[in-house]
């Protein structure tokens, strides 16, 4: 939701800089996203160096200016501008009012950017010529570091906080943080004598679907483009400039959070609006130009004889304003929340209406958004208003009446608080207190419980007096499953192999590889990507894609613990795998790792898969070995152990290194250095060669006579990557070179 | 020569985060990651009709259970197998459907927190995040809490931590809504209790500077043998 600050005064008078706002807002519960001055900061402060006349045009001139490091040519036609003002530039890629700034050819010159004046920044109504900035004016800086602007706030409404969608909503919430209150003008409007009632009638089916629906007639209105200030209000909180009678209905919406809908009297048959179910395979073709196929869940508008809206979602292409349109009719309803939410999800179609209706609108607000709204539409469309308006529907609102809890709420922040000091606060939002009692705002649908009392006061009163009240000793917590799995992991590390995580989910490709059959899967119902179509039955395709992926690692030894989904049965399974020259070692690995755990080692299947059988998918390597086994069979024979087992947690320094989406190269040296060297050293030397180099590992180290005595051998893979391509060999001999001769230096070693 | 291998930074921030709570006593309870729409949603008072079930994007079976999106699912599965006080910790993998990329991912990591006793007070919340988040970031590190809404709780509050110096969210927690409660089998007006979730991931992508979320998930050594 886009908040324009300068609209937020229109109901309250607040003296906050940008930053006070965005705290007070944070710490009061509306999340504020971002806050950015309405001016692009791409509109830059330059000085003007030339100016010189347009070849082919006496209304146009060349002007040159430069900001400190760069010179720009820009045509430019306004008059007032001279050699040596600093002035604001617009560079190419600005957003100006919606329009973004491109380089253009102007009569044969080409201009790169433009110069802007006082109502182009939205700044001022000056429009006659280039808005002239002070001396002393930063040159090269963003014009909006140097004068103040109006500003536009993008705040992440929650779901319980529909009365927050609109400028009146948020202007009551920082009415309450500032504790004042918002002023709302009364509105009177000037009416005809002709009456409304007798143009039109209304008639709502069900009121649980529609508890109110208020219209009003206006005739002889005459289309055409809002004026400026309209416009440029909608633009800045995102919304797009139609025609005045819509972009009124748009603007009232987000002023006052009610959303309005227009028709074409005209083409409204017999002139009456009915509020009803759709019957099953009624059409309707919406705003937007789509066709609707509509069933008992939608709620429509309809006239004697069709549909003419989507109620709370969308109008009919049928009573549409147009160019010609005369007479209108607005509407301003409340339609139940449930039964638009279902009607905008059966048709898959969320507009900022039927947002608003789920979240609930103030049914106390109805009218007052219908007069603005005529009052706004006679003065920028003309015609007449019809007195009065037509009705349908309840007319009194019910509101959540109870005792107020001062205890309990006083408790469960651990304030003390005095009745008034919490009646004050309530006050301040709005609800109505009597006598210990509170009614809720008409506006907020969110209070059901003293909690969320509870919660308004400790927002308004601040979380930061709160009290850290200390937990009560217990005896220490059982250990269980998630421990077994954690020791399993620690042995594993300590084999040799490293653990990863693979996706839940399987491809339709993916059955390929282990020949499963769908029919043995879990299967998603709405997945957006097709990887995630199935839930997998194994860890195997998973570890075996693992392997294909990191084909330039000699050597891999991995495993994985996670769940795995049968049609009616989740398991934790464990899988470890290895591929390699060093393979051949998995079978006494697993051994080794079955002794550790006190488990007959039959009971790990060693499967191979040989060179072809890889090759099938893609993996280019002799062999892969693994074992995939149930791991809650392996805990149940550790059941007597699990107090035995502690959580590790690793010492390990880590630098992390970003992995490039590009392959790696892998570069074996190997050195003979003192015994006395320490292996980590040099590892860390190696890396500060270069930012490419993403890896170092010491696979070998070991003395031998060969070597003279008192010297050793060490070697190291060195995995390089760059993080935009794939790394060039001249690069790659490079940075060997400056390693060699750097660990031939520091450690007087010898490259082998 | 022995060569050690790489545990998970997952793994590891995982077992950090519930070695802490094991010092405070809490229990790790794990829950499945397969559940039906009353254990992940409607019991945490998240409607099928009403807007709040629209924050999360679910992944839904063909059989009508879900892939579960928070390990909050373990709250009320746990709480009909013991009574009061239940002191918990929830590890676990969820999942969220949508189009991923380099900060948005279908799989995550969460931890979910929950105590219920007599008389818990929002204090004692604070209390409990205060010392978790000292023990994880330093003792100087600065915190402060905001409030906001999930259904599952009321009140609702957010919490930030100073981090390079900006403020920066690290937990949603709350106190356990009443209907929540009463869900679980649980009397509201003798018991009250918290909840806290924690993202694993984006912890961990902040603590070792990770530029790409899907890096976690995608079984490249260059990555995993890094921790």
């Amino acid at each position: 939701m886009k908040i324009l600050k300068s609209w937020l005064k229109d109901y309250i008078d607040f003296n906050l800089t940008d930053d006070e706002l965005v705290s007070k807002l944070s710490l009061s519960g509306t999340e504020v996203e971002n806050i950015h001055s309405i001016i692009d900061n791409q509109v830059v402060i330059v000085r003007i160096e030339k100016i010189s006349p347009h070849p082919n045009t006496d209304k146009l001139q060349i002007v040159e200016v430069s900001d400190g490091k760069e010179k720009f040519r820009i045509v430019c036609g306004a008059t007032n501008i001279k050699i040596g003002q600093i002035v604001p530039m617009a560079k190419v890629g600005t957003n100006i009012a919606g329009n973004i700034i491109k380089e253009t050819e102007i009569r044969g010159v080409k201009s790169a950017g433009m110069l802007c004046s006082e109502k182009e920044l939205r700044i001022g109504d000056d429009h006659t010529g280039i808005k002239i900035l002070a001396e002393n004016a930063p040159i090269g800086q963003p014009l909006v570091e140097f004068i103040k602007s109006d500003s536009i706030l993008e705040l992440e409404i929650t779901p319980n906080r529909g009365d927050c969608l609109s400028h009146i909503g948020l202007a009551r919430e920082i009415a309450a943080l500032v504790a004042s209150s918002i002023k709302k003008e009364p509105i009177s409007l000037k009416m005809s004598s002709k009456r409304a009632a007798d143009a039109i009638t209304v008639e709502i089916e069900n009121t649980n679907d529609c508890p109110r629906y208020l219209a009003r007639f206006l005739s002889e209105i005459k289309i055409g483009p809002s004026p400026k200030w309209l416009q440029e209000r909608l633009i800045a909180c995102g919304a797009t400039p139609i025609n005045n009678i819509v972009d009124v209905t748009n603007y009232i919406m987000l002023d006052l959070g009610q959303p309005l809908h227009a028709f074409d009297a005209d083409k409204i048959n017999g002139r009456k609006i009915i509020v009803r179910r759709a019957k099953n395979k009624e059409n309707i073709v919406t705003l937007d130009g789509k066709g609707n196929s509509l069933s008992r869940d939608n709620l429509i508008i309809a006239d004697k004889n069709k549909a003419i809206a989507i109620a709370g979602i969308m109008g009919g292409l049928n009573s549409e304003i147009t160019v010609e349109t005369k007479n209108i009719i607005i509407e301003a309803a409340e339609f139940n929340r449930k039964v638009t939410r279902k009607s905008a999800k059966a048709l898959n179609l969320t507009t900022e209406a039927s947002y608003r209706f789920e979240r609930g609108i103030d049914p106390g607000g109805i009218q007052y958004a219908i007069d603005k709204a005529a009052k706004l539409m006679k003065e920028v469309a003309g015609g007449e208003i019809h007195s009065g308006i037509v009705k349908a529907g309840e007319t009194t609102l019910h509101l959540y009446d109870d005792v107020i809890e001062y205890n309990k709420i006083n408790n469960l922040l651990d304030f003390s608080l005095s009745e008034s000091e919490i009646d004050h606060i309530l006050k301040l939002l709005g609800f109505l207190i009597k006598d210990g009692h509170f009614i809720t705002p008409s506006w907020r649908h969110d209070i059901e419980c003293w909690q969320d009392l509870a919660e308004e006061i400790g927002r308004i009163y601040g979380y930061n007096k709160i009290h850290p009240l200390i937990l009560s000793k217990t005896a220490s917590p059982k250990k269980n499953f998630y421990y077994f799995k954690e020791n399993v992991k620690d042995q594993l590390a300590d084999l040799g192999f490293s653990e990863v995580y693979n996706y839940s989910y399987l491809s339709a490709d993916d059955l390929k590889i282990l020949v499963s059959s769908p029919k043995e899967l879990l299967e998603i119902k709405n997945p957006i990507q097709p990887e995630n179509k199935y839930l997998k039955n194994s860890l195997v395709p998973g570890i075996l894609k693992t392997i294909a992926k990191n084909s330039f690692f000699d050597n891999i030894a991995i495993f994985e613990i996670g769940n795995v989904f049968g049609k009616s049965q989740e398991k934790t399974k464990l899988i470890i795998a290895a591929s390699g020259k060093q393979s051949t070692d998995f079978p006494n690995k697993i051994n080794n790792f079955a002794a550790k755990l006190g488990i007959d080692s039959d009971k790990f299947k060693i499967q191979r898969f040989d060179s072809r059988q890889l090759s099938n998918i893609k993996i280019r390597k002799p062999d892969v070995f693994l074992v995939e086994i149930d791991i809650n069979d392996l805990a149940n024979k550790a059941k007597n152990k699990l107090d035995e087992f502690n959580l590790k947690i690793s010492k390990k320094e880590i630098c992390y290194r970003f992995v490039s989406k590009f392959p790696s190269v892998t570069r074996d040296l190997a050195f003979i250095v003192r015994t006395n060297t320490k292996s980590d050293n040099l590892l860390a030397d190696i890396y500060s060669v270069s930012e490419l180099i993403n890896r170092v590992e010491l696979f070998d180290e070991f003395e031998s006579d060969k070597f003279g005595a008192g010297n050793k051998n060490l070697a190291f893979h060195i995995f390089l990557q760059a993080p935009n391509r794939t790394l060039k060999d001249q690069d790659i001999n490079s940075i060997i070179a400056k390693t060699i001769l750097l660990i031939e230096k520091k450690y007087k070693a010898k490259l082998r | 020569m022995k060569i050690q291998g790489s545990l998970h930074p997952i793994t590891q921030f995982m077992r950090e985060t519930i070695k802490i709570f094991e010092s405070l006593g809490f229990e790790v309870y794990e829950s499945p990651e397969v559940d039906n729409e009353w254990n992940n949603f409607d019991a945490l008072n998240v409607a099928a009709d009403h807007p709040v079930r629209d924050v999360q994007d679910t992944f839904w079976l063909t059989n009508g259970r879900v892939l579960r999106t928070h390990t909050s699912n373990g709250q009320v599965r746990a709480a009909k197998e013991r009574k009061p006080p239940i002191r918990i910790v929830i590890p676990g993998r969820c999942f969220r459907n949508e189009a991923t990329d380099a900060t948005h991912e279908t799989t995550f990591y969460q931890l979910e927190g929950l105590y219920i006793d007599k008389d818990v007070k929002v204090g004692h919340l604070f209390w409990t995040l205060d010392n978790f988040l000292k023990k994880m970031y330093g003792s100087d590190i600065e915190i402060r809490y905001r409030p906001h809404h999930y259904p599952f709780v009321e009140p609702g509050i957010d919490v930030d931590i100073k981090f390079q110096g900006k403020w920066s969210e690290v937990l949603g927690s709350g106190m356990v809504h009443p209907k929540v409660l009463k869900n679980m089998g649980i009397d509201s007006d003798k018991y009250s209790g918290y909840a806290f979730g924690l993202g694993i991931d984006r912890l961990v992508m902040k603590k070792y500077g990770i530029e790409d979320i899907r890096q976690f998930y995608s079984g490249d050594l260059r990555f995993i043998k890094q921790f």
